[in-house]
């Protein structure tokens, strides 16, 4: 049937409030080219993404943070027992210490495939258009398609370019995204490295990309890719400034740097709400740092072509662009972590203080450098000196009674005295033997974790997802005015919330009450298009 | 302007050829300045526009268009070809919105020959015309928006300008290049549905111009990039021949539909959209008031379009005296096109001149260039709209 045939092709006139998807459908129908709802599609796109986003993530962090330290310990439920170690023993942390980064790299990779899957989904529903729709079930195989076809392709590197260097840049900047994934708590218990000043490591492994960025722009010998990488040079350093202020004020107000007791501290009141300011400008430099619309100068495309990463092809690319989806999850999961109360969820029990040494949950973390500590003693004072009661505790034997296998995990040292003991018994009369109900459901099991780490990964994706909600709507600035937004907007801005942390530290009902105030202000001059000059200066030799 | 961008083909560097992009010049004992080769493939050029472009930092110091690399030998073509045969080449210059670029021809033609042009005919093509003006601004948001970073508002003019070449489509057998308009009025009748379907497509469309604007013209980023950016001075713009909504946009009204009407214009009334800002704010403001504008002749053309045949079932010989020639313009999406025609006596015209706007647009791009920053000499480029069929020929 023809087009002029097709009575169905042309829009009744009652109907033209809606003529959209019709009018595409047909179009489509007509070029033979699919017969797809793109509603239907989106939705079942929607469901199968997020069950693999959720199911994948968290099959990856149960392996590694639940079956692969019970395999090292003796914590499996099963007649073989593993390897028998002791937690946080020297071999212990070696073999986990070795495990770590290929487990953290599966996740990042998982999370970074689907992520990818998502937001092109995502985009296209915004604009109005299908997005893929061809391989697996409504196109949910295309990123791993497109991953297969990036390896396969030649490694190739022109001949111009600075060559040990143009190598290096994507690693450094993959292994900086990479990185963060050594910090972020899951759920209780639940870290890799549980680092005591985290929040210093997340500034340094995050500086790390804007080394590769602007090394990648200056190693290619190419215009383009050297102004996007000088532009992502300027970009980063600067935006770095007040995003660093910003945690620091998080650091001050929970009165500690380990990103678990961060946590741990917003269990009341999430930190979005008493440090509005630095939420602001975390969010706002966030987008900065993930060199994202409006702040993707360094990789224009119809400025720069591709900007930095204009001479790299295959898996060097693969590296670049698989860092930018890490680090698109990573940074809203940060974010999740500093403001958002982490694994924290309003009807959701909170976990207990000293869950990181109770029965089942034992924390496989490994205690690396960075401990020192000093602002760690005020907020959390029972809970440190309980841990440190824990961690003198023998092994096997108090008071002639014999512990349990399953209590091992709480013992770290070989040696014990009577305090020690005293507080064994009275841990082990007051904890008797879990029932099946508190193996499965009780603090620390694994269902609980489970539930915490989803809480916590919806909350990374709903800021992905606030992300690319601007993505998809602004245009880009233009280099002088994001210079312009960080150093006379955000990082005085980002002073004066610090200053007002300290003060809501003291005086929680003024602090908080300037903070919503000034934050709320700075939105909204914002949104009025305060701190973009209007024009450039004209300039005429 | 530095001296070197008023001699473009003179452009000074050491090894010697102005095509080498890799040279970096060396201006005022200054060795920062950087010779950056945009183009011919490069997503802002709309096209295959090359522009060499010295940039110092992020300021440009110099910016130089290379044009050419689209030339299809239009003009020469046409006069080895009769005159019904030139037709479907003028829809291959400016190819956003093909069917205006047929109306200077006819009307020369029809003038050179006296041929009444049927009322009803008159309708028709000022219909159309107007309706391929909304497709081509359309093209411009998209592309603009694009230049400026934002992907959403291209597919969303897409989206809409769809429709109107599904009309045109449905009408004239061709989506953008539909050889629709002839001497005499137009090809063939058009669709029975025709005038329904653009009142409705209108109807939605204006509910969705706030939603462009707001997108665009309203939101702060936009202005923040545009206002105050690639200043023509009015009395520049007209030196260089600058028409259109590029002119407009300088706060000079001159436009052909109201200073030199021609079909159905002088029966419908509309407005001239000037705006005074001179910037790329000030051009996209006017091409967003010429939506409205356009709506509303089209409105109008279509309450007033008279019954009868929009084409003549028998025309004169094509054939005007030799010695005879004609100029006629009209004003297209882009500004001023006119068409100049020399015949010699023989059923083919002996010289066919084209004068299209972009070509003038683009002698300015330097002049609002230089001295601004890189990102601005694209928004630059964008704001002028041009189109490289047109400007090649």
């Amino acid at each position: 049937m023809s087009i002029y045939e097709n009575k169905e092709a042309r829009l009744p006139l009652e109907r033209v409030s809606v003529p959209t998807d019709k009018h595409y459908r047909m179009r489509m129908k007509h070029h033979g080219l699919l017969n797809a709802n793109p509603r239907k599609s989106g939705l079942l796109a929607a469901i199968i993404g997020y069950a693999l986003l959720f199911g994948a993530a968290h099959g990856v962090l149960i392996l590694a943070f639940q079956v692969i330290p019970a395999l090292l310990t003796n914590g499996l439920p099963f007649p073989w027992t593993g390897f028998g170690l002791e937690k946080n023993s020297f071999w212990f942390n070696v073999i986990y210490g070795l495990l770590a980064p290929v487990l953290a790299f599966l996740f990042i990779a998982v999370v970074a495939l689907i992520n990818i899957l998502m937001l092109r989904k995502y985009l296209a529903k915004v604009q109005n258009r299908y997005g893929p729709l061809h391989n697996g079930p409504s196109g949910s195989l295309q990123t791993v398609y497109d991953a297969l076809k990036l390896v396969s392709k030649e490694d190739y590197t022109p001949k111009m370019v600075e060559e040990t260097i143009f190598t290096l840049a994507p690693v450094l900047v993959f292994v900086s995204a990479f990185l963060l994934m050594a910090v972020i708590p899951f759920a209780p218990g639940w870290v890799f490295a549980n680092v005591e000043a985290g929040a210093i490591f997340i500034i340094a492994a995050g500086t790390l990309g804007g080394y590769g960025v602007l090394l990648a722009g200056w190693s290619m010998n190419n215009k383009y890719g050297l102004m996007g990488g000088l532009r992502a040079a300027a970009q980063l350093v600067s935006y770095e400034v007040p995003l660093s202020i910003s945690l620091l004020s998080v650091c001050v107000y929970a009165g500690s740097m380990n990103l678990s007791k961060i946590v741990e501290a917003q269990q009341s009141l999430w930190f979005a709400i008493p440090l509005f300011i630095p939420f602001v400008i975390y969010l706002i430099a966030g987008l900065a740092e993930l060199k994202m619309t409006p702040f993707d100068l360094p990789e224009a495309e119809s400025e720069l072509v591709a900007g930095f990463n204009t001479e790299y092809g295959g898996m060097r690319f693969g590296f670049f662009f698989v860092a930018e989806f890490a680090e698109l999850y990573l940074l809203p999961a940060l974010m999740a972590v500093f403001f958002l109360g982490g694994w924290n969820a309003p009807s959701i029990p909170a976990p207990t203080g000293t869950f990181l040494n109770t029965w089942s949950g034992g924390a496989p973390t490994l205690e690396l450098v960075l401990k020192a500590n000093p602002m760690a003693g005020d907020l959390n004072a029972d809970y440190i000196v309980n841990q440190e009661d824990l961690t003198a505790f023998s092994a096997a034997e108090v008071d002639g009674k014999k512990l349990p296998k399953w209590r091992l995990d709480i013992t770290r040292d070989g040696s014990v005295d009577s305090k020690d003991s005293e507080f064994i018994s009275r841990e082990i009369a007051t904890n008797p033997k879990p029932t099946l109900w508190q193996l499965l459901f009780g603090p620390g099991s694994l269902i609980l974790n489970s539930i915490y780490a989803l809480i916590f990964l919806v909350k990374g994706a709903a800021g992905v997802y606030f992300y690319m909600w601007i993505r998809a709507t602004l245009p880009r600035f233009r280099d002088d005015q994001l210079m312009e937004l960080c150093w006379k907007g955000l990082i005085p801005l980002s002073l004066v919330g610090l200053l007002l942390a300290a003060v809501s530290r003291l005086i929680p009902a003024v602090g908080i009450t300037i903070s919503i105030l000034v934050g709320g202000t700075f939105i909204v001059m914002i949104a009025r298009g305060a701190f973009f000059p209007t024009s450039s200066k004209q300039v005429k030799a | 302007m530095t001296a070197v961008a008023d001699k473009p083909n003179n452009a000074r560097n050491t090894s010697g050829s102005v095509m080498n992009p890799t040279t970096v010049e060396r201006v005022a004992g200054r060795s920062d300045e950087m010779l950056l080769n945009l183009g011919p493939q490069h997503p802002a050029t709309h096209g295959v526009l090359r522009v060499l472009m010295g940039v110092d930092g992020e300021r440009v110091t110099k910016a130089i268009p290379h044009i050419g690399y689209l030339h299809r030998n239009h003009e020469k073509l046409e006069e080895v070809r009769t005159y019904p045969m030139c037709i479907p080449y003028t829809d291959r210059m400016d190819y956003v919105s093909g069917m205006q670029n047929e109306l200077p021809l006819c009307l020369a033609v029809e003038e050179m020959l006296g041929i009444e042009v049927p009322e009803r005919a008159k309708y028709v093509r000022t219909i159309l015309f107007e309706l391929s003006r909304i497709a081509s601004h359309m093209v411009w948001i998209g592309t603009y928006m694009l230049d400026l970073g934002a992907i959403t508002p291209f597919l969303y003019a897409f989206r809409d300008r769809e429709m109107i070449l599904d009309i045109i489509e449905e009408t004239a057998g061709a989506r953008l290049l539909p050889n629709y308009f002839t001497y005499g009025g137009v090809r063939r009748d058009h669709h029975p549905r025709m005038m329904q379907d653009i009142l409705e497509f209108l109807t939605w469309f204006e509910r969705k111009l706030p939603e462009y604007e707001a997108l665009t013209i309203d939101a702060p980023v936009f202005q923040a990039r545009t206002v105050g950016v690639g200043v023509l001075d009015p009395q520049l713009a007209l030196n260089h021949g600058v028409t259109g909504p590029n002119l407009r946009g300088s706060g000079i009204g001159w436009d052909l539909r109201r200073d030199d009407p021609y079909d159905a214009y002088p029966h419908l009334d509309f407005e001239v959209c000037v705006e005074y800002g001179c910037d790329a704010y000030s051009r996209s403001r006017a091409r967003f008031r010429e939506f409205r504008e356009s709506i509303k002749i089209i409105r109008q053309a279509v309450n007033q379009c008279p019954k009868g045949g929009a084409y003549l079932p028998k025309l004169p010989r094509l054939k005007p005296v030799a010695g005879m020639e004609r100029y006629r313009a009209v004003e297209i999406s882009r500004g001023h096109l006119g068409v100049h025609i020399v015949a010699d006596g023989s059923e083919k015209p002996w010289r066919v001149k084209h004068r299209s706007p972009s070509f003038c647009t683009l002698q300015a791009l330097a002049d609002m260039a230089v001295g601004s920053k890189f990102s601005d000499a694209i928004a630059i480029l964008g704001s002028i709209d041009i189109v490289l069929g047109e400007i090649d020929r």
